[in-house]
Order: C-alpha cells, then sequence, then structure tokens
C-alpha cells in the first residue's frame, strides 16, 4: 500500500512522462482488460435470462420477465436435487483422488535415483492428460464391458464367478469416474508437485541424514513440509472447481440405469438448455452453480487465512 | 503524421478483415467450379445442361441422424451436379443426440442451407426456417402429386405456414411394398429353418424358439457364441425396449399412446396390462441369462457391430434402423450364405389375435422433414432441386439405381435388372461412399416408376428382390410361400386414421405446457426404470416401484393433451 501511495504522488509531478514511459505496460494491460470485460463480464448480462421465459426469437430485452418461476421449478424437480448431489459427490471425489495420487506418486517418482528411469516414468505418465475423453471413454467402455478385459481377467482368476456389467449398476458409477480422473491426470498433476520437492534445499536431506533419519522419516519431515504451501494453495483453487465435476465423462460413460448418479449440472443444463430448447431453465442452473462456486471459494479462503498463511486473495 | 499511420494502420485493418470475410462466403461459389470441371471431366461431353445453366450450387445440409458421409468426389454426386447444379455436402449426427444437435445449431445462430431435424418446432422458435408455400405454388406439379390438399394442410403450422416437407413414405403408381420398414420382433432365418419353420404367434414362442435352438447350438459354425437376444435402448432408440407393448396389445404404431377407436380415447400402454406381460418376459428370459447383459449400456455402434458378427438371433427394432448395414455387412462377411438374414415377426400377447406392426398406407409423419433455413444461399434453386428430386424420373434413378451400365442393367423388356458383382458393389462401403449419393433425406418415392414397369427403389424391384436373397432367406420365403416380408407379419389390413401416427404430435411437444414437462419427465423415467425392471430379481416389486416413479411425472396431462389433439378429429 505504501508504495501505491508514493507511486501516485511522483505520478501527479510527471504525469506525461511518465504516461509515456509505461506507455506499453498500460497499452497492454488495457488490451487485457477489454478482453476481460468482452469475453467475461458481458457474457453475464445472459443471467437476465434465468428470470425471464426467453425465447431466441424475442432476445434478450424482449422476452417476458417471469421473476424466480425458473428457480422454483428448478428446486421443485426431484432430478435436480440428485444432480447437484452427484456433481458434489463426484466433485469431491475427483479432488480427494487425484490429489492424493498426484502427490503419492510425485514423491514416489522423486525416490528414484537413477534419472534414466525416473524420466520416462514421468513422460509417460503424463502422457494420457493429452489424450481426449472421447478416447478414454471408449477404452473404459471396451474394457469394462462384460466380455471386454477386466471381466476376463476377474473371471480367470476367480474373483468373481459371472461377468459383471460395471455400467449397469449406480455402484460403480462413481468409482469408475475417480478412476478414471486419477488415470489420466496423476502424471500430470505430479508435475507440479515434482517441481515444489525439487526446490527443497537439498541440504535439509544431507543434514537429516546425518542426523539419521531414514527415507520414510525424511519424507514426513522434509519433503511433506516442503510441499505444503504448494499443495494448499492448488487444493484451494481447486476447491472451487468442485462443482465442474466433469462434463465429459459422465456424458459419454452415463446411460439410463445410471442416469440418477451420472448426471451433472452440466448434463442438466445441457438437456434443458439445448435439448429442451428451455434456456432460460438451462441458464438458472448454471447460474445456482457459480453462485455455490464462489460460495465455496470464499469459505475455503477463509478457512486457509485463519489457520495459516496460505490463500488466495 | 501521427493521425495518419493511424488510420492507415486501421484501413489496412479492415481490409484484411474484409478480404478474410470474402474468402469465407467465396468458398461456397469457387470449389463447385472446380467441382464442377471434375464432374466434367469424368462424364466425357455429356454435359449439356450444367454449361446451359451456368454453375453449380453448392448447398449443405445437416440431418439429425447419424450417417455415412460420403466422399467430395462422389461420381454420382458430381453427375448431378453437372446436370441439375446442385450439390449438397450431407453432414450426420455425431455423438449427440438429435435435440442437443438442434439446440447447438440454434444457439449458435448459423444453419445449414437444408436441414431434417426431428426438433422442427425448436427451429421454427428460432425463426431458422423460411415458409414454403409460395414456392410449393410455383410448381404446381410437384404440389399435387406429393401431397394432397389435406396432407398438406397437416404441415401448417400455427401461423398458417408450411415450413418442411416430409420426403419419405410417399408412394407412386401401383405399390411394390416388398420390405416391411417397421417395427418387429426379428429372428435369423436360420433359426426357423432349424425348427422346421413353424408358425410363432406370440412372445411365449418366440422366447421358447430361442431358448430351443440356443440349447441346440450354443455356437456358430466358427465357434461364436451365440446370443439369443438383445435390445438397443441408447437415446430416442430405446424404442426397440419401450413401444413393443402397443403392438402385442395389436395397436399400430401410434408410438406414444394407444388410440381407442372404439370411443375415440386415447390410452397410456405403458400401463397397459400388455406391456406389463411383456415386460415380464423380458425378465423372466433376462433372469434365465437369455438377454444380452450388455442391453441397456450398448451403444449404438456397438449394437450394428453386435448384429454384424450374425450372433445374435433375435431382437425387436425398425428395418430402417439396423437392416441397410446389417445386412451389407453380412453381404461382404458371407454370413447371409449361412442363414443369419433376419425376417420379421407379427407377435402378440395371446395367439390368434390381430396385428398391426405394418402399416400398409403411406405414413405422413408431419414433425419432421426437409426444409430450407432463412441462412440458405439461394432458396429458390435450393427448392427447385428439392421438386427436382421427386418429380425428375433420371434423378431419382441415379439416386436408387446408379448408373446405367455401371451399377446396373436393363433387359429386352426394359426392366432394370443387377448382376451378382454390381450387387456386391452397392452394398459395400468403399464404393458406396466413392460412388453412390442417394440424397436420402430428399423427396424420394416407393412404388412403381413413371416407365410404369420398374420399381423407384431396387429392393422394391420384384425380381432384384428375390435375386439379391441369399439361398437360406429364399428358402425361407419358400417354405412358408411368402414373397415378400410383410407376408411374415400378416397385418389387418385397414387404412390408419387421420390422426395417424400420434408420435407426430407428441414429437413436437414442449416444456411450454405441462403436458410437455410430462412427456419429457416421462421419457427420462423410462430410461431408467424399464432397464431397471427388465433387470429386476423381484419382477413385481421392480414393477410397482416402476409404477410409482412413472405416476409422478403425471402422465395425466400428457394424455389430456393428447386427447385434445384427437378430439379435433372427432
Amino acid at each position: 500500500m505504501a508504495r501505491n501511495k508514493n507511486e501516485e504522488k511522483k505520478e501527479r509531478k510527471i504525469t506525461v512522462k511518465e504516461l509515456k514511459r509505461q506507455s506499453f505496460l498500460l497499452i497492454v494491460s488495457f488490451v487485457v482488460v477489454v478482453y476481460g470485460i468482452i469475453f467475461y463480464y458481458l457474457p453475464l448480462t445472459g443471467w437476465i435470462m434465468a428470470f425471464e421465459n426467453y425465447k431466441p426469437k424475442k432476445g434478450l430485452l424482449g422476452s417476458t420477465f417471469v421473476g424466480l418461476d425458473k428457480f422454483k421449478f428448478l428446486f421443485g424437480d426431484d432430478v435436480f436435487i440428485k444432480v447437484i448431489r452427484n456433481t458434489f459427490a463426484m466433485g469431491v471425489i475427483n479432488l480427494v483422488t487425484t490429489t492424493v495420487m498426484a502427490v503419492l506418486f510425485a514423491i514416489l517418482l522423486n525416490e528414484i535415483r537413477r534419472s534414466w528411469i525416473k524420466k520416462p516414468i514421468q513422460t509417460i505418465s503424463y502422457l494420457p492428460h493429452f489424450l481426449s475423453w472421447i478416447v478414454v471413454t471408449s477404452i473404459l467402455h471396451v474394457s469394462l464391458s462384460p466380455t471386454g478385459i477386466v471381466n476376463d481377467l476377474l473371471l480367470r482368476f476367480g474373483i468373481i464367478n459371472q461377468a459383471i456389467n460395471f455400467f449397469a449398476f449406480p455402484k460403480y458409477f462413481w468409482p469408475i469416474v475417480a478412476f478414471a480422473n486419477c488415470w489420466k491426470e496423476t502424471g500430470w498433476n505430479a508435475i507440479i508437485y515434482l517441481s515444489a520437492i525439487t526446490a527443497i534445499d537439498p541440504a535439509l536431506y544431507e543434514a537429516a541424514s546425518i542426523d539419521g533419519a531414514d527415507r520414510l522419516q525424511k519424507i514426513r519431515y522434509i519433503t511433506f513440509p516442503g510441499i505444503k504451501p504448494t499443495f494448499l494453495i492448488l487444493l484451494l483453487m481447486n476447491v472451487g472447481n468442485v462443482l465442474n465435476a466433469g462434463f465429459e465423462v459422465q456424458y459419454l460413460l452415463g446411460n439410463g440405469l445410471v442416469q440418477s448418479v451420472s448426471q451433472t449440472i452440466d448434463i442438466y443444463v445441457l438437456k434443458w438448455g439445448i435439448s429442451q430448447n428451455d434456456y432460460s431453465l438451462g441458464t438458472a442452473a448454471g447460474l445456482f452453480k457459480s453462485a455455490v462456486s464462489i460460495a465455496i471459494i470464499l469459505i475455503a479462503n477463509s478457512i486457509a487465512k485463519k489457520y495459516s498463511d496460505q490463500r488466495l486473495f | 503524421m501521427k493521425l495518419k499511420k493511424v488510420t492507415a494502420l486501421l484501413l489496412s485493418f479492415a481490409m484484411m478483415a474484409s478480404v478474410l470475410a470474402g474468402c469465407g462466403s467465396q468458398a461456397g461459389t469457387s470449389a463447385p467450379a472446380s467441382d464442377g470441371g471434375a464432374a466434367t471431366a469424368t462424364d466425357g461431353g455429356s454435359s449439356d445442361t450444367a454449361s446451359a445453366s451456368g454453375e453449380v450450387t453448392d448447398f449443405t445440409m445437416f440431418i439429425t441422424m447419424p450417417g455415412s458421409e460420403i466422399n467430395d468426389d462422389n461420381e454420382i454426386a458430381s453427375l448431378i451436379a453437372d446436370k441439375w447444379g446442385v450439390k449438397v455436402k450431407e453432414t450426420w449426427l455425431t455423438g449427440q443426440t438429435a435435440s442437443e444437435a438442434t439446440g447447438t445449431l440454434i444457439a449458435g445462430g448459423e444453419y445449414p442451407d437444408f436441414i431434417d431435424s426431428d426438433e422442427m418446432n425448436l427451429l421454427i422458435d428460432a425463426e431458422a426456417l423460411i415458409p414454403l408455400d409460395d414456392y410449393i405454388d410455383q410448381y404446381p406439379e410437384f404440389r399435387d402429386t406429393w401431397f394432397t390438399p389435406e396432407e398438406w394442410d397437416k404441415f401448417r403450422q400455427p401461423d398458417g405456414h408450411i415450413y418442411w416437407i416430409n420426403p419419405f413414405g410417399n408412394t407412386m403408381g401401383e405399390t411394390k411394398q416388398t420390405t416391411h420398414n417397421d417395427e418387429a420382433f426379428w429372428i435369423q432365418v436360420r433359426v426357423l429353418e432349424w425348427a422346421g419353420y413353424p408358425k410363432i404367434e406370440t412372445m411365449d414362442d418366440y422366447f421358447k424358439l430361442l431358448e430351443d435352438y440356443m440349447a441346440a447350438n450354443p455356437t456358430m459354425d466358427d465357434g461364436t457364441e451365440n446370443m439369443a437376444y438383445t435390445i438397443l435402448c441408447e437415446d430416442w432408440r430405446y424404442f426397440c425396449l419401450e413401444n413393443a407393448g402397443q403392438f402385442l396389445a395389436g395397436y399400430p404404431n401410434d408410438g406414444s399412446v394407444i388410440v381407442n377407436k372404439s370411443n375415440m380415447t386415447i390410452e397410456d400402454y405403458n400401463t397397459s396390462e400388455d406391456t406389463k406381460l411383456y415386460l415380464k418376459k423380458l425378465n423372466e428370459e433376462y433372469q434365465k441369462g437369455f438377454v444380452d447383459p450388455e442391453s441397456f449400456t450398448q451403444t449404438y455402434d456397438e449394437y450394428i457391430a453386435k448384429l454384424s458378427t450374425g450372433r445374435v438371433l433375435g431382437m425387436v427394432d425398425q428395418w430402417w434402423d439396423f437392416a441397410y448395414t446389417v445386412n451389407d455387412s453380412f453381404k461382404q462377411s458371407g454370413l447371409d450364405l449361412k442363414g443369419c438374414n433376419y425376417v420379421p415377426l407379427g407377435l402378440t400377447t395371446k395367439p390368434g389375435m390381430e396385428n398391426r406392426w405394418h402399416t400398409y398406407d403411406d405414413t405422413v409423419n408431419q414433425a419432421s422433414g426437409i426444409a430450407i433455413t432463412t441462412d440458405c444461399k439461394d432458396p429458390d434453386k435450393a427448392f427447385k432441386f428439392l421438386v427436382d428430386c421427386a418429380m425428375d424420373q433420371e434423378l431419382h434413378d441415379l439416386r436408387f439405381w446408379g448408373v446405367q451400365g455401371v451399377d446396373y442393367d436393363v433387359d429386352a423388356d426394359g426392366l432394370y435388372y443387377r448382376t451378382d458383382e454390381q450387387r456386391q458393389n452397392w452394398a459395400d462401403t468403399t464404393y458406396q461412399a466413392a460412388h453412390r449419393c442417394q440424397y436420402s433425406y430428399f423427396p424420394q418415392w416407393h412404388g412403381t416408376s413413371r416407365d410404369g414397369k420398374n420399381a423407384n427403389k431396387p429392393e422394391e424391384q420384384p425380381s432384384e428382390f428375390m435375386n439379391d436373397m441369399s439361398a437360406p432367406l429364399k428358402a425361407c420365403f419358400d417354405a412358408y410361400g411368402y414373397t415378400t416380408y410383410p407376408q411374415f407379419i400378416g397385418s389387418v389390413v385397414e387404412t390408419n386414421g387421420p390422426w395417424f401416427p400420434m408420435y407426430s404430435y407428441s414429437n413436437n411437444f414442449t416444456t411450454e405446457t405441462p403436458g410437455g414437462v410430462a412427456w419429457a419427465k416421462m421419457g427420462e423415467t423410462k430410461h431408467e426404470w424399464l432397464p431397471k425392471v427388465v433387470m429386476a430379481p423381484d419382477f413385481e416389486k421392480g414393477w410397482s416401484d416402476y409404477m410409482d416413479a412413472y405416476s409422478a411425472c403425471k402422465p395425466e396431462d400428457f394424455i389430456g393433451e393428447m386427447q385434445d389433439i384427437l378430439d379435433t378429429f372427432k
């Protein structure tokens, strides 16, 4: 703050010169601000749709205003309540599993001393990140089908005696989604933790060795605290994303039998907003999602502020 | 000076933008020139009309059905472009549902020149279609042959305009119907052959036969395991599971409801005794392990792939939903010689009942059809081509028979026929993409061609129809003494009411009305519960749970609105 005040004083004295000196920066930041306004703030006017009975031909301003009717329909719809539950559940499960897996993987990878083993593993592990979901879900669909490799193996090892159609039972759906997310993202997410680990001063490890710490103790007392700030910041950012539990995976893997656990808010928005042409209802559902996400991130941030020195804002 | 520099910069930007924009709009007109040239080259010197009428217009079309795109340099498409000056680039549904695809188009606000959607009302709402009334009146001959005035009126929207034309289900001259282009319980001919061609009347007979066959023949010749029965359940195609109840009770395909003609009331087949019996039977077979466990989770592609292996003995489906792809692949793989082709059966709940699986009349589905959008480059030319498709026999033959001397030959009596090689080619997917161009969602005719001899569609040509059959299929036809597929069904011959089919009304319901909301929710509930009922360890409990979930959707709102529509025909 103090710095700002000083600058203001300075600027008043040499406005034109200072402006000229910073002209490039000013232009660049102006462009970014304009970009932000056009692509992030202007579209928000579309939220009006949630409060009217929007018809494409009448437009935003011409459609009839219906107040909170759409929200009433939304919260009176049992399906929507289930959809919220699914979104939260899958969001939280995904967040926990992918984070835990990424941290574990990063630590394990870091313990490998030979770089000719370590590097290829790291590269291979983040390759799935670049596959599109349609490919990943197709692989899953084939390998988890009753005649697929998973059932084949389970049958051969005598773990089950009849093939299971994994996609026909709601109880398997969330684990499958979590597994898919882990498989695809573990390697990618681990990159940031790996770099955090490399930033830890090697002298600490040396000192610990001299004091007689074994590997596990070094992990526990040096590596963990070392990556804690990164971990917390990432967690905070991802908590705000919990409601973005996914669209493609659930959409591509879902079917009639598991729809009560597979549909997320995004799918609900697509189904009512686009398929049934009820843009207003879709917008209302989306608006609700955004409001909840903002609330979650505010709460998470204040908790983080209270219990540690890490926070987003 | 500075100001000048800035203006110069701005101007050059503007020019670049306009050049880019120009590229966009010119792409449409510059491409046809080269296409036309290519066509002329392949065609030799016979391109008289094209050079007379000038350039070829490239149109785009989107169809909310999955289909195969043809190559850009498709030979017949080039011939058509050459002579009629129009080339249509068809794109098909991939991945999305029909309504999602339509909704996405509307949200984007940019449309192809032609569109055929299952959600026409959405497009009307968005004012995406141009009214066709004036165009139709410009072609009185087309107007009078294609539909009767009453039929045209069915297409009139509340604002009094006609926006689309259904391209299907019109018969010219004498009917040559050989296929059962409707829904049925299908069964492979090898099963019938094995059992000595018995008479199958009820679901119980049908599943008994499948069970017996499975017991005697667990595998095919090559060791592939046979599968008694599969059910396609993906998205809107879940009709393969959903609506057999109406047919088993002896009603025609009104699709979403049953019309009781005696007192002109709408009845709900979802809760009917026949539907319950049907699901109970499926449940029983599922528990016994005769129903494909993947039934409710397979996609359409997986289903077609499964049928194409020839291992599935039977299923419920519409002919058009599987037969073209699956029969072609049987022909390619030689499975047709092993009796893997399907024939339809007109089953009912009890023996001796009348059935109406087959629709003899032309079914005019006024809910969908081909439309021209407001973004169309040249609506006049577009509509003219649409009319040409229906009215020009040469064009029609080119689309469905192919090129004379290449795809078919003409005998001394003027009858078209195909050699085995030509038939093989016609069924080959690579050849189809490179050569065949049916513009299958443009107006087309069944029945007899304008020459009074040939059928408009090869599969309806009696000689072609019989010659195209594999030996086991022919043996089956001969054993029963039938010459066409509909004879297998043996439906009552009668004319349907003017309201038929009722699904053409319910397909256009929107969530604006309570009935539309109920209709949407019913669909969703049935998608989840019908499979559950079939899989339920305790059928009665599963059924009553389903009924609870179903009545929570307020189906009475939907039935009430359908009744209002039916009342207009009283």
